[in-house]
């Protein structure tokens, strides 16, 4: 990271006057002012109603305070004797060894487990086409089980490289914004990019 | 003739400490867009900042008696939504991006002007996701709600010349950034 | 089971693994790829992709490739015309990626997946010579990990050069298919905890060979797993 001139900080929390900048720094300090300005668009929401309808009921008695704690995952840290860990941890490899039946789906060699998750508050269906579908729709439905906008599908596919968008409700294209890689469809558009790797490694 | 003004924040805050719930309204619209605004640059999701924001408006009146300087009550509620959005970054490794933060598709019906606008948004965005979620903070603060830095210090409950520290390395790592993606 | 069959199992797993991330694009029968347009892409095109197609195919390109362009244009929505355009595209970034493998050394005939690894590369923006120096340094299947991998060091601002540095040195520490991918995530998560992208790469590389893997998702979701379902043929969204 490059400093800055004290002189830059001092004109942006207002001790001197930009105008007594020389020309390169008087820049910098409108290339920061101007990137203020831009991030200061106020967001298309509101939350007025939704507070307001929650300050409305009754606060949370202190038991249903208590059973929600109860309910939500937290984070535990144990303290185990070294001896109670050996004795757990061959307990464990008991368990391991032991042929367990499996569920879920028999995956070939060059099979892998992809996942998909989005959130479309609001969508009536999801559903994901790529490479590995011809791109068609009604293959590779998305499941909102709670009804909290959170779609999800887990699908079996060929190990590599595959390009892929959601639909939503039918008609709206979307690329993944968690696939975090992306490339141009040559279509004016951008695909999302997965990556499956073999189950079995 | 006399002119209505608004009530000021004790105003409102001894209204609804006193049994006007309504009254509470007032101070949602007074704040919600700049505790919005800040949210989701930091959140990076309208979705999650609407979350935030809502939950901790909601804490603030539930322990709104606690207020002990209601004439600084922006800052009182700016620290609660902070350490909300804290929370948030705490319990999820990577920003939220939601579809509607995506950026958009090029509309035929934006003027040029609108589109480079656009373009010039997302990419101050980009250079603010790469700062620290401390930095970030330091900046969104400082900058766009114009905070100064001992309403800042009071939000935050950070000192002073930490904070000034702090600014100034993500006024360094941004203009970096800006330089990279011209 | 002795020593040399568990050595050739080891091989075959090894290559197994490697190859696993690599699609294998094939060249496909003439008739199968009008087959596979039928119905999906404006018909009066067919016959102008069909010819591109197979003359990719007499030059020994991945074809599926550029039928599964054809199809996604097709199911866009998209004019036949910008289909064909967008074929031509996809052939010409096929060609050029055969040519940088031939002068990074490799002997033609190039295999169809070594061609789309680079493809895929250069789609994610890597250079030309962040991409031949990835294909010299690493002779064989191993590339196509080691290329995304780089990629994704790129698409996170990490320099071309010094995120080829950081894989290649993973590389000669004996990593290789999806690990490649747990050495750029983790250098990315670092970024993503405040280090600066100097400082993250040098976490990474001190770390090399044992950085962490990165998550997997957990049983219940890899136990509600499943394969597509056989789509109807000729029903695309409208995008």
């Amino acid at each position: 990271m490059n400093p800055i001139d004290p002189r830059v900080h001092q004109a942006l929390d207002g001790e001197i006057s930009p105008d007594s900048l020389p020309p390169e720094l008087r820049r910098q300090v409108e290339r920061l002012e101007g990137a203020a300005a831009l991030l200061a668009r106020v967001p298309e929401l509101g939350v007025e109603r939704r507070v307001m309808a929650s300050i409305s009921r009754p606060a949370p008695t202190r038991v249903r305070r208590l059973t929600r704690w109860l309910v939500t995952p937290h984070s535990l840290v144990l303290r185990v004797r070294p001896l109670w860990s050996v004795a757990l941890a061959a307990v464990a490899v008991l368990f391991a060894i032991i042929p367990v039946r499996e569920t879920g789906p028999r995956l070939g060699q060059e099979e892998g487990i992809a996942q998909f998750v989005a959130r479309f508050p609001g969508a009536q269906s999801v559903a994901v086409v790529g490479s590995f579908n011809d791109w068609a729709e009604g293959s590779i439905p998305m499941e909102d089980q709670d009804h909290d906008g959170v779609w999800r599908a887990s699908v079996v596919l060929p190990a590599g490289t595959h390009e892929y968008m959601f639909v939503v409700d039918g008609e709206r294209w979307v690329a993944d914004p968690l696939a975090g890689r992306y490339v141009e469809d040559d279509f004016g558009r951008e695909n999302s990019l997965l990556i499956v790797r073999p189950a079995h490694r | 003739m006399s002119i209505r003004s608004d009530p000021s924040d004790p105003e409102v805050v001894a209204r609804v400490l006193g049994g006007d719930q309504e009254a509470f309204g007032i101070l949602i619209r007074r704040y919600e867009p700049g505790l919005l605004r800040y949210a989701t640059r930091m959140l990076g999701s309208g979705d999650a900042a609407a979350d935030a924001v809502a939950e901790g408006l909601v804490r603030a009146y539930r322990h709104l008696a606690s207020c002990r300087e209601p004439a600084r009550l922006r800052t009182w509620l700016y620290r609660i939504v902070v350490n909300r959005c804290k929370s948030h970054l705490a319990r999820h490794a990577t920003r939220d991006v939601s579809l509607e933060e995506a950026p958009p598709m090029a509309d035929p019906a934006d003027t040029e002007a609108e589109v480079e606008r656009a373009e010039q948004v997302a990419l101050v965005e980009r250079a603010l996701e790469r700062l620290s979620p401390e930095k970030r903070e330091a900046f969104i603060l400082k900058h766009v709600e114009g905070m100064s830095y001992e309403e800042m210090a009071v939000v935050t409950g950070e000192r002073i010349p930490a904070l000034k520290m702090r600014v100034h390395r993500a006024r360094e790592a941004l203009l970096e950034a800006l330089e990279e993606y011209r | 089971m002795n020593r040399r069959a568990r050595t050739r199992c080891g091989a075959a797993l090894l290559l197994g693994l490697v190859t696993g991330l690599m699609p294998v694009p094939r060249a496909l029968p003439a008739q199968s790829v009008r087959a596979r347009l039928e119905g999906r892409v404006p018909a009066t095109s067919i016959p102008v992709i069909d010819s591109l197609i197979r003359e990719a195919g007499r030059e020994g390109l991945p074809t599926d490739l550029l039928v599964q362009k054809a199809i996604e244009g097709g199911a866009k929505h998209v004019s036949g015309e910008r289909i064909v355009k967008a074929v031509e595209l996809n052939i010409d970034q096929l060609r050029r990626a055969q040519a940088l493998l031939v002068s990074a050394g490799d002997t033609p005939p190039v295999t169809p997946s070594e061609v789309a690894a680079v493809v895929w590369a250069r789609k994610r923006g890597l250079d030309s010579m962040t991409v031949t120096q990835i294909v010299s340094a690493i002779p064989d299947e191993r590339r196509g990990a080691a290329l995304h991998a780089v990629a994704d060091l790129v698409a996170h601002h990490f320099p071309a050069d010094s995120a080829a540095d950081l894989i290649l040195a993973a590389v000669r520490q004996g990593m290789h298919g999806g690990r490649l991918l747990d050495v750029s995530y983790a250098a990315v998560q670092e970024l993503q905890r405040g280090h600066s992208h100097s400082e993250a790469l040098a976490m990474v590389q001190h770390q090399l060979p044992n950085v962490p893997a990165q998550p997997t998702p957990p049983k219940s979701s890899l136990e509600r797993a499943r394969r597509p379902l056989a789509a109807s043929h000729g029903e695309p969204a409208t995008p």
